[in-house]
């Protein structure tokens, strides 16, 4: 278990430097990508500044927390984003087009050879803009500070990416019976929008959607809370834990199965 | 070294009317129809042997090859190979296993072609002093020198089916999948990766199995053919079997200056004859007439031809495989 695990970790590092290379090879299209990509965060973060200055309290909330949560909630999508993205390939073409033959005939399990191989250097900016949300709002926060806190919030944070990788686990595995799935992770997706802010100020149907159904209100606002006010720290960081957990151990069962439907592509 | 039993498998399709109608109508009420695609093939083949897997397009050669690679799982019948079963012990399984897809590339497209042979190397876990020696030795084989440092998407067709066998042969593995590795080639290429499955199947005795519709592939490399057509094995045998048993064609090939030579001979009303049994073809002043000698018999054909008109240059021989298997294709087997 333990040796396997380190083989993954070695050979994600490959994965990793091998796209770091792929990259090096058109260093136009990077550099376009790179300037393309801070451009769009500037307008990202200006527009955030805008909304916040109109609102200074959303029922409760003031501006910081509300920063807070927002910035923790790029956090774990980034992290996901930047090592798990090749999970859309496969809703778009790798199960349509048979590409996914390839990842089956390699000594290495083909889920996290298709998770790994590619490496989003984008998910940096998200990652950087989260930062600095979460930096900028802490100052004005009157916050209990403690070394398990700290500790529980990141530990959250990886466990809130993996409901993300979870999620793209499964519903990139329905491209195994559809053949292209893109847009329904697309679909889970755009539902994460809700909970960039405190969950609740929606109402009772949404939240529960973002709670017990699509969970990911597990991934920024549960764990942001605990941070933010310390209490119920085994619902609020075992919950996301747990959900963690579930969703992954769902989107790994349906991809299971789907790997035994594959129908490979016409040659 | 490889066992396969009434293998078969079957694949749902939605069967759509034409028109926008009917793909809104298959969209509410699908209309599901099993085809299978593979129908309870058996065979085997031994350890170092070269096996030829032939058939016309569409006949399930690529899906009998992507379940004994494991990629897809078999609707019924088992596959056992290097004494694994593909699906089950699928990682272990694939480490011994070589496999190309003409048609499809496992390099990394927009790297130098060394690259994908590092990655490839901690894939299959190669040592790195093994990992040299191969390397020298895939490089002497395959003659890949010229463009290993180059990125892939740069490489022509035949570099890059080179370079795809050279993957698939980095960890030594005992069986060796070719599905169509020649598809696309020129003479020169084909030539070499010829010699390349030779060398390596006479100095490490790797099992191979070839799909191909180059039947000089056939002719050239392996001993035994399976054909298969419409997901049934039709044949299972030696070469020089296949020729004896449905060899009766043979080729009359002569070189005339008459105009309208086939109008003058007339072989159809003359023998009484059908198409499939007489093939005129005309290049110039070289006539060729592929005929089955079981409904003409060969000093028939020469007699009268030579009685009709002049001719230099005359001569008749045994149709070559390629004949043959055009006929099978275009008739289909009779069970005896």
């Amino acid at each position: 278990m333990f040796k396997e695990l380190l083989r993954a970790v070695k050979m994600h590092r490959i994965f990793i430097i091998q796209e770091l290379k792929r990259m090096m090879e058109y260093k136009g299209d990077f550099l376009t990508g790179v300037i393309g990509f801070l451009i769009s965060q500037v307008f990202n973060i200006l527009f955030l500044s805008i909304i916040f200055s109109q609102i200074p309290t959303l029922i409760g909330w003031t501006f910081e927390e509300v920063l807070f949560i927002y910035g923790f909630s790029l956090i774990p999508k980034a992290i996901d984003h930047m090592f798990f993205d090749n999970l859309w390939a496969m809703g778009h073409f790798l199960v349509r087009k048979g590409e996914f033959d390839k990842y089956l005939t390699r000594p290495i399990n083909p889920m996290f050879h298709v998770m790994a191989e590619k490496f989003q250097v984008d998910a940096f900016g998200e990652l950087l803009v989260g930062i600095l949300l979460i930096a900028s709002a802490l100052p004005n926060l009157t916050v209990e500070w403690s070394f398990i806190k700290v500790l529980l919030v990141i530990v959250a944070m990886l466990f809130a990416s993996f409901i993300y990788t979870g999620i793209k686990i499964g519903t990139s595995a329905i491209a195994f019976w559809t053949k292209r799935s893109g847009n329904i992770t697309y679909m889970f997706y755009m539902v994460n929008d809700f909970v960039k802010y405190p969950v609740d100020i929606y109402n009772n149907v949404v939240r529960s959607v973002l709670t017990y159904i699509i969970p990911f209100a597990f991934t920024s606002y549960f764990p942001a809370l605990y941070f933010l006010t310390g209490e119920n720290p085994l619902f609020n960081i075992g919950m996301t834990a747990l959900v963690s957990v579930i969703v992954m151990t769902i989107g790994i069962l349906i991809w299971n199965r789907g790997v035994k439907v594959y129908e490979s592509a016409g040659s | 070294m490889i066992y396969v039993e009434n293998l078969r498998k079957e694949f749902k399709k939605t069967v759509k009317e034409p028109g926008i109608k009917g793909s809104i109508k298959s969209f509410f009420k699908p209309q599901k129809e099993i085809i299978e695609v593979v129908k309870d093939i058996s065979f085997e083949a031994e350890e170092g042997e070269i096996l030829g897997f032939i058939g016309p397009n569409g006949a399930g050669k690529s899906t009998v090859i992507k379940m004994l690679t494991g990629i897809l799982t078999p609707t019924s019948g088992s596959c056992i190979i290097n004494g694994q079963n593909p699906q089950k012990n699928r990682k272990q399984y694939v480490k011994e296993i070589g496999v190309v897809f003409g048609q499809r590339t496992q390099l990394w497209w927009d790297l130098p072609l060394t690259e994908t042979y590092t990655v490839l190397k901690e894939i299959y876990e190669v040592e790195d002093s093994a990992f040299k020696k191969r390397m020298d030795f895939l490089n002497e084989v395959l003659e890949l020198e010229d463009f290993i440092k180059s990125p892939i998407r740069t490489l022509s067709l035949g570099q890059r089916m080179r370079a795809d066998i050279a993957a698939s042969l980095l960890h030594s593995p005992k069986v060796l999948f070719l599905d169509e590795p020649t598809i696309g080639l020129d003479v020169v290429v084909k030539d070499n990766i010829r010699r390349a499955i030779t060398k390596i199947n006479a100095e490490e005795n790797t099992t191979v199995v070839l799909t191909t519709h180059d039947l000089e592939d056939i002719e050239l490399l392996s001993k035994r053919i399976v054909m298969i057509d419409k997901g049934s094995k039709v044949f299972d045998g030696k070469i020089s079997d296949l020729k004896s048993k449905y060899g009766q064609m043979r080729e009359l090939a002569f070189v005339s200056d008459n105009q309208n030579v086939f109008d003058i001979l007339d072989y159809q009303s003359k023998f009484k004859i059908s198409d499939d049994d007489l093939i005129a073809e005309k290049d110039g002043l070289s006539h060729k007439v592929r005929f089955n000698s079981d409904a003409v018999p060969v000093g028939d054909m020469l007699a009268y031809t030579l009685s009709k008109i002049d001719v230099k240059d005359i001569n008749v021989k045994d149709a070559d495989i390629e004949e043959i298997i055009r006929r099978l294709y275009k008739e289909g087997v009779s069970d005896e």
